[in-house]
């Protein structure tokens, strides 16, 4: 195998496959690589841990097909370093020689022969505008959760609903719920649980592209954006019933400019540390914040706010709090409230397709 | 454990031949007889060593340290700058995880976490292949032995099934069934704990600890 490429071309390739290469090998220490195929001028990058695959095609010069595993953190680094220009990259006997300006590396490949094969995608596709998704995306994944101890909550729920489709995550101290009318991804009461680690790349991914494909197998999703192909196998199991979480009505409703909550959370927030609560204090006209951390100090902030329903305190994760209100979106955001121990919802005005709901936490 | 701090060369003279030029820096005799020279620099691995076990002639000026495959260490100090000798004692070993060994413990204290109705009969089960992790009974009476992982990994799987044989060796105990428990535990592991008839159970090492007693949760 033998081409030449662009530095920045080929150090993008292999840091955005290199994130589904993983340090954790275990029995499959290849794993650790990134498969590299040349056929003509097109350079196949592949990165996979079993669970997540991330592949890329580049166009390359190519001069020799062929394919090659190299470390994949060592290959990043080294492109990375190389001065700005062509790099040329060949296996050469039991090395690859990896050369760019007047530096040269030989670098010892992984076995070929141990490079797991991939399933191909499921063929049925289906695209979608990828700004809604990479938005929706992002209100969406950051409330799954990240402990691997509860596997399902790693995961966002893709559900089929009458209006289109419908993404849910939660981590069990919050639930996100976002609704995308029009997209038919799904065949009727169809649901899928995909990690939330996958679609963080995803929207990674989405950024700079106007379509998002998406192909659906039993066991695996793959998403397709321009020249990037992210797999995922699925979560297999029950997601919780999140449906009965949501009340119907909330006596309380509290609404608040979403810019200043933003910055009066981000001030407070100083004196909330060891993840001390936020309290919330609502009346008929304001929104007082106070954080207290003993032995260190408190802060305290109001804010013009209309209430309606009955006065309240309730506290919050700061950190969660504020994760929710950047999420909403919009000019305002209401807080609904049932009573200081009970899930709150944030949303946006004039955004329905989106709520974040919110266990409080108790205090003294 | 001797230290010597000194300006050396070394050379090295077994399967190949290699030179460290004059340099200053840290001989480590270790109590078995394993030499080894570092560098001001690095996190582990040395310049150059010799296994135990080996023979070494101190001649002052040099040393040569020679295995029993005739390879040879050979260094020459020009100046020793620092040398001083301790006494170590044994080692108690590199606990590799102590998450695993503190799941194992407070499983045998809540078997329930498992599944409801097991009893505990033993912790560390003796076997001629290793001790099995909880062997307990159910509300049944059947024997269930537990392999206990912080990532259920299929080699864990394997491991429980190699306990399960050699258990199914002792008539008195009865049928015996396997139940692989993790904090998670991988797709391929429970597709093979399944494919040998174990069960697999996922718990929370928070949870049991007590340290999410306190905190209000949706579900």
């Amino acid at each position: 195998m033998k081409f030449r490429c662009e530095r920045d071309l080929l150090a993008d390739a292999l840091a955005t496959a290199g994130r589904a290469a993983t340090g954790r090998t275990g029995t499959l220490p290849v794993l650790s690589g990134l498969r590299l195929e040349l056929v003509g001028d097109k350079l196949t990058v592949t990165g996979t841990d079993l669970e997540l695959t991330i592949q890329l095609e580049i166009e390359v010069g190519g001069e020799r097909d062929g394919g090659v595993v190299l470390p994949a953190r060592l290959a990043a680094d080294i492109v990375r370093s190389l001065s700005a220009g062509k790099v040329e990259v060949s296996v050469d006997g039991d090395d690859v020689s990896i050369a760019g300006g007047r530096s040269q590396f030989a670098v010892r490949p992984l076995s070929l022969d141990d490079y797991p094969r991939l399933a191909a995608p499921a063929s049925s596709a289906v695209t979608l505008p990828s700004g809604e998704v990479g938005e929706a995306l992002r209100q969406v994944v950051r409330a799954a959760s990240t402990d691997e101890a509860r596997p399902i909550l790693t995961g966002v729920l893709l559900t089929a609903e009458a209006e289109g489709l419908r993404m849910v995550a939660t981590d069990s101290y919050r639930l996100a719920v976002r609704d995308l009318p029009g997209a038919s991804v799904l065949g009727a009461d169809q649901k899928v649980l995909v990690p939330g680690r996958a679609l963080s790349e995803l929207q990674r991914l989405v950024g700079h592209a106007s379509e998002l494909t998406l192909r659906l197998g039993e066991r695996d999703a793959t998403f397709e954006v321009g020249n990037t192909r992210l797999t995922t196998r699925l979560i297999e199991g029950e997601f919780p019933n999140y449906r009965q979480l949501i009340p119907a009505s909330y006596p309380n409703k509290l609404t608040v400019a979403r810019e200043s909550l933003m910055e009066a959370i981000r001030r407070v927030k100083i004196l909330a540390r060891d993840a001390t609560p936020i309290r919330l204090q609502m009346s008929a006209d304001s929104l007082r914040l106070t954080a207290i951390t003993q032995d260190v100090g408190n802060a305290v902030e109001e804010l013009d706010a209309v209430l309606e329903g009955t006065e309240l305190t309730v506290a919050f994760n700061p950190d969660y709090f504020a994760a929710g209100v950047e999420a909403v979106g919009g000019d305002e955001v209401t807080l609904e409230t049932l009573d200081a121990l009970k899930p709150a919802v944030l949303r946006g005005v004039g955004r329905p397709e989106y709520l974040y709901l919110l266990m409080p936490v108790r205090v003294p | 454990m001797r230290l010597v701090i000194a300006r050396c060369t070394v050379d090295y003279n077994g399967r190949l031949s290699a030179h460290l030029p004059e340099a200053i820096r840290l001989i480590m005799v270790k109590a078995d007889g394993c030499v080894a020279i570092h560098a001001d620099g690095g996190a582990y691995k040395p310049l150059n060593w010799m296994n135990a076990p080996n023979t070494i002639i101190d001649n002052g000026d040099h040393w040569v340290v020679t295995n029993p495959k005739g390879e040879q260490l050979i260094i020459t100090l020009l100046e020793v700058i620092h040398e001083a000798a301790h006494e170590l004692g044994d080692d108690p070993g590199l606990q590799k995880d102590g998450v695993e060994a503190h799941l194992q413990v407070l499983l045998a204290a809540s078997p329930d976490a498992i599944e409801p109705g097991l009893v505990l009969v033993r912790r560390e089960y003796p076997t001629a292949i290793g001790p099995i992790d909880l062997v307990c009974r159910d509300g049944q009476g059947q024997v269930v032995a537990v392999e206990v992982k912080r990532r259920g990994d299929i080699d864990g799987v394997e491991q429980l099934a190699r306990y399960i044989e050699r258990l199914h060796l002792d008539s008195s105990l009865g049928a015996v069934r396997g139940v692989f428990v993790a904090q998670v535990v991988k797709p391929q592991a429970k597709v093979l704990a399944e494919a040998r008839g174990f069960r697999w159970v996922e718990v929370d090492y928070d949870e049991l600890r007590g340290l999410k007693a306190d905190d209000l949760t949706l579900f």
